[in-house]
């Protein structure tokens, strides 16, 4: 009795099957698709190794080869992982840990064989999408990561179908219900899952490959490459006025150290105390940043507010301590024209007025003569300046390459140049005339999108200028680049390159889709500011604007219950109204009826017993309308399985039969 | 498992799943919903997801993790509804003959305006089996099992269970049936009949109003007696209700004797009285019955039949109750 029992346990699990041909080739296709647009963050190898083992086992599966052996699958993993560890020296973090997933997912298909492993690699897959967000969260990879998703919903739900001859668009259709059913809930997750300030462990600062942006040196060429840049900087909402174009100046890297050919960035100490002059009132932004590998946070000239996580340096630059790798977003405020470093220290002044002396020997005598001839240091920037203004300087995306001695040649040669050119010439006559100068790298100006009131700072903003130090006033912009061709400044770099290269600007480029632009622009933004930077922060102001009194991490599992439950409750109540019983159809109401009839005069169907044999056992107790009972029976089982077009006139003679029992 | 908790958990399953008669409809006491495997495997990858989304600050990731644990929870629904108003009768399984198989027909019906996919039916250990139902239709499985014994048994419990859409979950029902199965001896293929087992009659049987070949004359109709026999040909003359009689010839009648058959374990003799059974039947002869403790008086016919050989059948069985379980291999 015991025994008996022990096997007939309640719960239990399905027996291992084999998986059918049409099934594998589900898989395969799926895992292609989870792939495919990874090939591109892959070492070559191992895309070479997704492809052929793809290939591999679709032959496999249509007869034309056999399946790898376990003795070969073996070594082939150990290598796969050495491979991987070749390539990366480590087997973790973000790209290491892709390469890995892959190889073993490759030889997982390699080796499956039943219904199980083919659910294994299911999940293998749904686990690929979430790597692809670590490389891109942009909203075309959302859209395409949705494909995926569904792709590899509708695949499980075929494997657990069982059932071969739905057709694969009920299918699509089938998952995609089961998709869009989840996504209310997602987002209720999503809003109101107390969210956790991260990391939790140490992560490696993996970059996004190819990041453009400003870097920690200056030399002539190096911001005319990134004008050439279609990408977008950063974009700001303000939350003030909105400065004039020729105010937006947003300060980056400091270049200080001059060796003759280049400018390089000199590492100076926080500032504890901000001493700034100013009688402007301050201007309040928000600045969403694109990750750009670097600790630099920009900000308008001047920031005079700290973000979290940041400092400001004693060139007034916004330092973020971690680097920036993902998208940063940061409010904070700047005052226009304000003064700083008015208390300098002198030994910082000194390295400011230094310059080689043995390289550009025609701008280091320019310089000194300067420095004779005028006794105000005004003057002599102002003689600098209507020099670039009033000669025959050009403000040019390619002017001539130049080597030795630069600054000569540019200056008293070709006279063609960038912002570079003349923000490092000018610096350096300035010093050559004993001012104290220095470069300022940053963006300059903008495109405000009307759609979306932002502005749009782009990596071809990009743009350099100078500060010269004057007593009682401190550190001063100087803009050589705006004596030369002030439309840089004013209306921005597009204007004033227009003759050289295609405008980036939405307004210039495109009449006719200007909008829309605008507006796909503006829904990236809005992407970043609710989907990319949704975090803790966020989250608690968004819930505390709600106003419905979500104040902690209780109110929000509380609010999230609540709502789950409806969600679901309102599912509920859909599916059993859509899917509530059909009507009976007339005959068998009709049948009932006469089973009920029947059990009057005795004789009660068994449950367990076909319309047949009952209808036998009414025989045998010879009762009297026998014969009418036997047609009411066979005429409801030729309604019932018979093929008979006539069942309306059938129905009604049922009726009629049953009537008169 | 710890035998006592899995013998509770047993008992608990049993008491609230009564054995039932016919069929059985699956509602919400009767239906059980538990992860499998893949669920629980599914868990693990949304924890691993979750703490990478919050370890390298991936909004995207976050959605993810949200978006897989939302089919998660869909697909629970989902799952406990593609079996929830499903209703399954058994049509009584035939009787068969020992080494034969037995037939359990199920079929599964329901009235809602869906489609069910993917319910499997699995009776003891054997392979399951899936169907697909449409709205409002019916779905029918033929489960067949190879008997190994003779005897009366009761059905074990089926499952009736489904993983449809995403196999994370695996929603059941456990039916039990309370319908016998009939398993009869095998009969023997070679059996000879006996002269020790013959009753023979002399001369004609007695007159009877049903049997016999030839017209044996009329009597006084009795009350009671069928209207079929009446001659309504004399009662057209006027003699009155007159019932036709008949007398057929003597014929030889049996006793099947679990006494006269010696030799040969408890199992050959049962199965050389099955055969008997079967023959005599054919024949036409009157046959009775004699086991130790049960006699069934000689008659024919096919109820007569049953009787005899299910009595054969369940000749010594000690538990009734047994458990019907297929063969393995």
């Amino acid at each position: 009795m015991n025994n008996a029992r022990k096997q007939d346990l309640p719960i239990r699990s399905i027996p291992f099957e084999i998986a059918d041909r049409q099934s594998i080739f589900a898989v395969c296709f799926c895992f292609l698709f989870a792939i495919a647009s990874h090939f591109v963050n892959l070492p070559v190898w191992v895309s070479l190794l997704v492809i052929f083992a793809l290939a591999w086992r679709s032959l496999e599966n249509l007869g034309y080869l056999k399946s790898v052996s376990k003795w070969l699958l073996i070594p082939m993993v150990l290598f796969g992982g050495i491979g991987v560890f070749a390539e990366y020296w480590t087997i973790v973090g973000r790209d290491a840990g892709l390469a890995l997933l892959t190889v073993m997912t490759s030889f997982k298909i390699l080796e499956s064989r039943n219904h199980r492993d083919l659910l294994i690699l299911i999940f293998l897959c749904y686990f690929l999408i979430a790597t692809h967000f670590l490389f891109s969260q942009s909203i075309l990879t959302a859209v395409l990561m949705v494909a995926t998703l569904v792709v590899i919903t509708t695949t499980l739900v075929t494997l657990n179908q069982r059932d071969s001859r739905v057709s694969i668009k009920t299918r699509l259709i089938d998952s995609s219900r089961l998709i869009a059913m989840s996504v209310p809930i997602m987002l209720v997750l999503f809003v109101l899952v107390p969210r956790i300030p991260g990391p939790l462990w140490g992560i490696s600062n993996e970059q996004r490959g190819g990041i453009t942006g400003l870097s920690d040196s200056m030399s002539p060429g190096k911001i005319s490459n990134l004008i050439r840049s279609n990408e977008v900087a950063f974009r700001v909402d303000f939350l003030s006025d909105v400065p004039a174009q020729h105010q937006l100046y947003w300060r980056g890297p400091v270049m200080a150290t001059f060796t003759g050919q280049r400018w390089y960035k000199l590492r100076r100490n926080r500032i504890d105390r901000l001493n700034i002059k100013s009688v402007e009132p301050p201007t309040k932004y928000t600045v969403t940043l694109e990750p750009n590998g670097e600790h630099w946070l920009l900000a308008l000239d001047i920031p005079t507010q700290l973000v979290k996580d940041s400092l400001i340096n004693a060139d007034y630059q916004l330092i973020s301590l971690k680097p920036i790798n993902d998208l940063k977003r940061y409010t904070l405020e700047s005052r226009l024209n304000s003064s700083i470093g008015l208390e300098e220290d002198l030994e910082y002044l000194n390295l400011t007025s230094q310059y080689p002396p043995d390289s550009n020997p025609q701008t280091i005598k320019l310089g000194r003569q300067l420095a004779l001839r005028y006794k105000n240091k005004s003057e002599i920037i102002e003689h600098v300046l209507r020099m670039f203004n009033e000669e025959e300087y050009t403000y040019t995306l390619k002017p001539p390459f130049l080597r030795n001695n630069v600054v000569d040649r540019f200056l008293f040669e070709t006279k063609r140049g960038f912002c570079e050119h003349f923000a490092g010439s000018f610096a350096l006559l300035m010093r050559t005339a004993g001012i104290p100068a220095r470069i300022v790298t940053g963006y300059q100006g903008g495109e405000y999108n009307q759609v979306g009131n932002y502005l749009i700072v782009r990596q071809s903003d990009a743009h350099a200028w100078t500060e010269v130090w004057l007593q009682n006033k401190g550190w001063v912009r100087v803009d050589p680049t705006a004596a030369v061709s002030p439309s840089r400044i004013e209306q921005g770099i597009d204007n004033a390159l227009a003759d050289e290269r295609s405008s980036f600007r939405i307004k210039n480029k495109n009449p006719l889709f200007g909008n829309l632009l605008y507006s796909w622009d503006s829904l990236q933004h809005s992407w970043n500011d609710w989907v990319i930077n949704y975090d803790q922060s966020k989250q608690r102001s968004f819930l505390k604007d709600l106003d419905i009194g979500i104040e902690n991490a209780g109110d929000m599992i509380i609010a999230m219950v609540f709502l789950l439950s409806s969600v679901t409750g309102s599912y509920w109540l859909f599916s059993w109204y859509r899917e509530r019983p059909c009507r009976p159809e007339r005959h068998e109401i009709l049948f009932r009826r006469f089973l009920r009839k029947m059990s009057s005069i005795g004789f009660d169907k068994k449950m367990a017993e076909d319309n047949r044999h009952f209808l036998l056992r009414i025989a045998e107790s010879d009762i009297e309308q026998y014969e009418r009972i036997a047609l009411v029976i066979n005429l409801y089982n030729r309604i019932k399985y018979g093929r008979i077009t006539d069942s309306e006139k059938r129905t009604t003679q049922l009726a009629g039969l049953i009537a008169r029992i | 498992m710890p035998k006592l908790i899995r013998r509770s958990i047993d008992e608990w399953f049993a008491r609230h799943n009564p054995p039932a008669q016919g069929s059985i409809l699956l509602h919400n006491r009767r239906l059980y919903i538990l992860p499998t495997r893949f669920g629980y495997l599914f868990a693990f990858l949304l924890l691993v997801l979750f703490l990478a989304a919050i370890n390298y600050e991936n909004s995207m990731a976050f959605v993810l993790t949200f978006m897989l644990t939302a089919l998660g929870i869909v697909s629970l629904w989902q799952t406990h509804k593609n079996l929830l108003g499903l209703e399954v009768t058994l049509l009584a399984p035939k009787p068969v003959f020992n080494g034969e198989l037995c037939e359990f027909e199920f079929t599964l019906q329901h009235h809602n305006n869906c489609i069910r996919y993917a319910v499997g039916l699995q009776y003891a250990n054997q392979t399951p089996v899936y169907l697909s139902i449409e709205p409002g239709g019916n779905a029918k499985a033929i489960l067949k099992i190879q008997t190994v014994k003779r005897g009366q048994f009761k059905p074990k419990g089926l499952f009736v269970f489904t993983r449809y859409p995403t196999g994370l979950f695996h929603a059941w029902g456990w039916l039990r049936f309370d319908c016998p199965i009939l398993v009869y001896p095998k009969p023997l293929d070679n059996a000879v009949l006996r002269e020790t087992l013959v009753e023979q009659y002399q001369g004609k049987t007695a007159t009877s109003t049903i049997e016999g070949d030839d017209f044996a004359g009329l009597r006084e109709h009795r009350t009671g007696e069928s209207l079929r026999h009446i001659s309504w040909k004399a009662y057209a003359q006027g003699k009155g209700l007159l019932t036709k009689t008949f007398q057929g010839h003597a014929r030889p009648s049996l006793w099947i004797d679990w006494n006269q058959i010696s030799e040969g374990s408890i199992e050959d003799r049962l199965s050389y009285m099955t055969s008997l059974v079967i023959f005599a039947e054919n024949e036409n002869q009157k046959y009775g019955v004699k086991l130790p403790g049960i006699t069934i008086e000689q008659q024919t016919g096919t109820a007569h039949k049953q009787a005899c050989m299910s009595a054969i059948a369940t000749f010594q069985q000690i538990d009734f109750d047994e458990d019907f379980e297929p063969a393995y291999e």
